[in-house]
């Protein structure tokens, strides 16, 4: 919170939140479709709305942040949904170009 | 295994690379060979042949099929439901088979048009959409992870919902422990008060749709005019000519001009679901774009967004009428503003403008500069004393739209007001994810205080682009340096590269909180505007609903 302003409206929101159902609430409401701000850390953006508090960078510490299922609608779930996302890549901080997306699959 | 090809182009199947394989294969055999309209006994038959190793039949016929028969949803949400069974359960289905199914359950547990609205924007792609779901107690547990849309565009029963929770425990047991669920027994929290919630928000059986089943669906052949926007192009009208393949299942031709005069053409193939679900692959002047409309009701207008297959987060609302001998339709009137005592150059855009052109009160037509059916193109001019607000303007029959007459720019707005862009690129596998900006102008209304509910909305007006650093902490972080660029004159925003960025404290990422400012000249004066920028992290899931 120290760190924004409250022109963020979501700040200012969250600010005024006291219990984590609120947190809940306001974040959902707020944030643009399909962000992940609320896991704590968020993917996106961190609860407050800023990017003060989230594993950066990204890379670094990837799959231990993500820590298999973390934020499964952003980085691929390998502990039960895909197993083998990162399986050819051992160190995320170095061969980070090698990771891919997760797109439906192609019809042959 | 499901980790595809690094192009994002290459993601779907029947609604994005399926439907292109489709309509080439429908173009090199000369026929239509694949099945779009196999009858409900093939369908169910591929449900029996491909789907009864794991789901059973109940022997019920309102709902023959264990999991299958209690839910509705979208082409997208059937999509994504067969792809999990693929990609995760090991489904093992034929693209064809794939297609038929998708087909078939939505228009038979499918929604009505009713129930997708105010959620289409997960449909259309739109990445900047804020959500604001009604029931706010399931926003809170369930557009954590995802989009509250995807919620909102399924209808279960409730024990189906229920199931849908127990699926989301087993297979992300996290859930549990995110924030704000760690707190409580997450599980039996939602069990027992979100789902009621859930079925009761969103019921398997609802008027809605019994209604639309018995409405008669309209073919969607003919001749429509529509006009729509694309970032770097900006706005264009044409022309689409649909001719039937097979029923649901079109041909499109598209013509038509950018603002600027230059064309615009390409052709395409379009796949009507739930009677009013329109998806069409097009290629537009070489590149390759996708359409989501939704048909009214009556079949005589659609309505929804245009993207690029590269690159879905670029693109823009399009909207369309069926040209009827009998009807004749005012589309869009640009620029929609004249200010007092000025005289500008009014393009109508529409069909079948004949008749008397008419601006309004206070408003005159000084010479008709150019007139066809299509398009009208008036030098205008209004009276010093004009009066302030909105003026209705006709030409014969033809109505819609209106021209704002105004003293003063006094606000400018830049949309998307919220927005995220996603760095990437630099040799890595996934694509920049862009954002594409419009400036709308408002005058100050009746109460002279611009940012109240009377503010008159001008429209769209062209403006010079540029950043700032969103707050305190962007700019000590100089994000501006680092998170990207923006077009002065197309209002795009690219995001910077992906990667750590070693000239960053603890090489952090190229992320940032920007304001995207809008600068509008309005006579001697000029009038900023600016909005909220997210410049983050990838994400490695692209789902075909977010
Ligand atoms: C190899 C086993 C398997 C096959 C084959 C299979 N499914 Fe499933 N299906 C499952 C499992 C397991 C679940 C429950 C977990 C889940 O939702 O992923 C499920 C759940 C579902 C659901 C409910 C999903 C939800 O969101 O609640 C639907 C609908 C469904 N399947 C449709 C189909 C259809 C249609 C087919 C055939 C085209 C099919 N399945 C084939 C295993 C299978
Ligand atoms: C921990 C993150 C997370 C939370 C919280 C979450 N979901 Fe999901 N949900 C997912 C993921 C990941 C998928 C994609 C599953 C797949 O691969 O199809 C999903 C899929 C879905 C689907 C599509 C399923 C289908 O096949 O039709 C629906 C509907 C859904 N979630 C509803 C909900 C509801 C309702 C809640 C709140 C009770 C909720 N989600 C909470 C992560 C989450």
């Amino acid at each position: 919170m120290k760190h924004l302003k409250s022109i963020n409206k979501k700040a200012k929101m969250l600010d005024q939140a006291t219990g984590s159902e609120e947190l809940d609430e306001v974040v959902a409401m707020q944030t643009v479709v399909g962000c992940t701000g609320v896991t704590d850390p968020g993917w996106e953006v961190d609860p407050f709305g800023g990017l003060g508090s989230l594993c950066q960078p990204m890379e670094s510490d990837l799959y231990g942040c993500a820590d298999a299922c973390w934020w499964p609608a952003q980085v691929p779930d390998t502990m039960s949904t895909h197993p083998d996302w990162s399986s050819d890549v051992a160190k995320a901080n170095q061969d980070w170009r090698k990771l891919d997306g997760i797109f439906p699959e192609e019809d042959k | 295994m499901n980790i595809n090809k690094p192009n994002r182009t290459s993601r779907s199947v029947l609604l994005k690379g399926g439907a292109l394989a489709w309509a080439q294969l429908a173009a090199l055999s000369g026929l239509l060979t694949m099945a779009t309209v196999s009858s409900a006994g093939d369908a169910q038959q591929i449900i029996r042949d491909r789907c009864l190793s794991c789901h059973s039949e109940t022997g019920d016929r309102q709902a023959p099929f264990s999991r299958i028969s209690q839910q509705r949803k979208t082409p997208e949400g059937w999509e994504m439901t067969l792809q999990r069974m693929q990609a995760i359960r090991g489904l093992k289905i034929s693209p064809q088979e794939k297609r038929t199914l998708i087909k078939y359950l939505s228009d038979t547990q499918g929604l009505a048009p009713a129930e997708t609205e105010g959620v289409r924007y997960v449909l259309e792609q739109n990445r900047n959409a804020v959500e604001s779901l009604e029931n706010q107690a399931i926003a809170g547990k369930c557009s954590v992870c995802h989009s509250g849309a995807r919620v909102a565009l399924q209808r279960r029963s409730e024990p189906e919902w229920e199931k849908l929770v127990h699926f989301h425990m087993a297979q992300f047991p996290t859930i549990e422990l995110l924030a704000g669920a760690r707190d409580h027994d997450w599980f039996e929290q939602t069990i027992n008060e979100i789902v009621p919630e859930l079925a009761n928000s969103y019921p398997l059986n609802s008027t809605q749709w019994s209604d639309w089943k018995t409405v008669k669906k309209q073919p969607l052949t003919g001749s429509w005019r529509a006009v729509g926007w694309l970032p770097e192009k900006g706005e264009y009208e044409a022309r689409f000519t649909v001719t039937a393949l097979d029923s649901d299942y079109y041909n499109l031709d598209i013509r038509g001009k950018y603002a600027d005069g230059s064309p615009l053409s390409g052709t395409g193939r379009a796949l009507v679901y739930t009677g009013y679900e329109w998806r069409s692959n097009v290629t537009i002047n070489g590149i390759k774009m996708r359409q989501v409309f939704a048909a009214s009701e009556d079949g005589l207008a659609m309505e929804g967004r245009m993207f690029l297959r590269s690159a879905n987060e670029l693109g823009g609302a399009v909207r369309a009428v069926r040209e009827s001998p009998d009807r004749s339709h005012i589309l869009s009137i640009s620029p929609s503003y004249l200010k007092q005592g000025e005289r500008s150059v009014i393009n109508i855009i529409g069909s079948r403008l004949y008749g008397k052109i008419a601006l309004g009160h206070d408003l005159k037509v000084l010479k008709i500069l150019s007139r066809s059916a299509d398009r009208v193109s008036v030098l205008a001019e209004a009276t010093e004393g004009a009066s302030l607000g909105k003026h209705p303007v006709s030409i014969g029959s033809a109505n819609g739209g209106y021209l704002a007459v105004y003293d003063r720019l006094a606000r400018v707005e830049v949309t998307p007001t919220e927005s995220i862009a996603r760095v990437g690129g630099n040799g890595g596998k996934l694509a920049k994810q862009k954002v594409a900006y419009r400036a709308v102008g408002y005058a100050a209304g009746n109460d002279g205080q611009p940012g109240t509910e009377d503010d008159l909305r001008l429209g769209y007006m062209p403006a010079h682009w540029s950043l700032k650093a969103f707050d305190e902490v962007a700019e000590h972080d100089k994000d501006l340096l680092f998170a990207g660029t923006i077009n002065s004159v197309t209002g795009v925003f690219i995001p910077g590269d992906a990667g750590p960025n070693p000239a960053r404290k603890m090489s952090t990422n190229n992320v940032g909180q920007l304001a995207v400012v809008a600068t509008v000249k309005d006579g001697n004066q000029q009038v900023s505007g600016d909005n909220h920028l997210l410049v983050t992290v990838p994400t490695f899931m692209f789902p075909v609903i977010q």
